[in-house]
């Protein structure tokens, strides 16, 4: 990112484009938005991360985070310049729902999740995401902490976020 | 209402971006005053950042890093720093309308299934017991209210549900000056059940601890 900051340098911009473009791309499409679209999108990232890579500042954040926030940016404005699809989902669901005792399901699901979850992570991963969640505490610390390795709090860490992730789905 | 967790839950949501314009709009308001809530949803976009370097690969079938090189540069939604100027303007130059004596509000016009006003209450001036048909959000951007609850100054909200009636009234000596969000229908299935479902699940950490 440097090398782009300083010397507008191309292969290093291409490098992290073939990294993040097919994440972004899959990213849109998770949010259901249609091949052609996501990919314009895409476009509209991965061009603002060229034009604009002055407004990124390692100090402050980590590359992804960055990204991921212009692409989420993205995502919002183009719900909102097609609210009328936005809508349309919105009344399917209410039609799919109505007839059902909604607080109910909320409840049942969500037990049903915490129990699957709560299976799912030991002891250790309940720490870790308690100290990055809610302490606010860098990797770093909680490696420091916990006396195990950065790298493997990094890689547990995700590993549980994936794990979450399916559950936001 | 759980206060920190239903707060929390809007950043969350905002963080991933889920949130209607209305919404958006106010939180990321929110995070702008409030610096606590900004540290939250900076760890939030960490967390979402870190997910995205996992994600699957979908490629794209006609798009090359030469393309975004040449790109056009699209001016939209940039990160503002004063997200109610850019959106209303000089709030003075509003056209208030006032509701009764020393309570006025002015209605956004945005297209979302939430309501999002402007409400400006001169020192002292309570609003009547009420309770609430869907969610309510209050920002306070100037000056400070209290009610039944608490004081809430610049940069605080607070969330109220059908079963909260509160009587707010302006701080006698600055009056205040709030942004709210009237929710028309609460919708807890579909997409917000999972994140409601997720902030379930977080609580419980606490109640095992």
């Amino acid at each position: 990112m440097n090398r782009i900051q300083k010397d507008r340098d191309e292969m290093a911009f291409s490098e992290i484009f073939d990294f993040f473009a097919p994440k972004v791309n899959a990213y849109f499409i998770q949010n259901r938005i249609k091949f052609e679209s996501s990919e314009e999108l895409t476009q509209e990232v991965l061009s603002t991360v060229w034009l604009k890579s002055n407004q990124y500042d390692s100090k402050k954040s980590a590359l992804s985070t960055w990204i991921f926030t212009i692409a989420r940016n993205k995502k919002i404005d183009f719900f909102r310049k097609n609210s009328k699809i936005n809508f349309k989902e919105e009344d399917i669901r209410e039609f799919l729902y109505q007839d059902r005792e909604i607080e109910l399901i909320e409840e049942n699901e969500a037990k049903k999740q915490i129990e699957r979850i709560n299976n799912e992570l030991d002891e250790q991963q309940k720490i870790m995401i308690k100290m990055n969640f809610f302490e606010n505490k860098s990797h770093k610390k909680i490696a420091d902490e916990l006396e195990i390795p950065l790298g493997t709090v990094k890689s547990r860490i995700r590993h549980i976020l994936t794990k979450m992730q399916v559950f936001l789905r | 209402m759980n206060g920190t967790l239903v707060k929390n839950q809007l950043i969350f949501d905002f963080a991933s971006g889920i949130l209607g314009p209305a919404k958006s709009m106010f939180a990321s308001t929110y995070l702008q005053l409030n610096s606590n809530a900004s540290k939250i949803g900076t760890t939030f976009e960490n967390i979402l950042g870190e997910n995205l370097m996992d994600n699957e690969n979908i490629h794209p079938k006609n798009l090359k890093y030469t393309d975004c090189i040449n790109g056009k540069d699209t001016n939209s939604t940039p990160i503002l720093n004063d997200p109610v100027t850019s959106f209303f303007g000089n709030l003075n130059d509003l056209n208030w309308k006032q509701v009764y004596k020393g309570f006025k509000e002015y209605k956004a016009s945005i297209d979302d299934k939430d309501e999002l006003k402007l409400i400006k209450m001169e020192p002292g001036v309570s609003v009547p017991l009420h309770s609430h048909g869907g969610k309510e959000y209050i920002l306070v951007l100037e000056g400070s209210f209290s009610d039944e609850y608490g004081e809430y100054s610049k940069g605080d909200i607070q969330i109220n549900d059908q079963k909260i009636k509160h009587t707010p009234t302006a701080s006698k000596g600055t009056g205040c000056v709030c942004l709210s969000i009237t929710e028309k229908e609460v919708i807890f299935f579909g997409r917000y059940a999972s994140f409601l479902n997720l902030f379930t699940f977080i609580k419980s950490f606490f109640k095992q601890k």
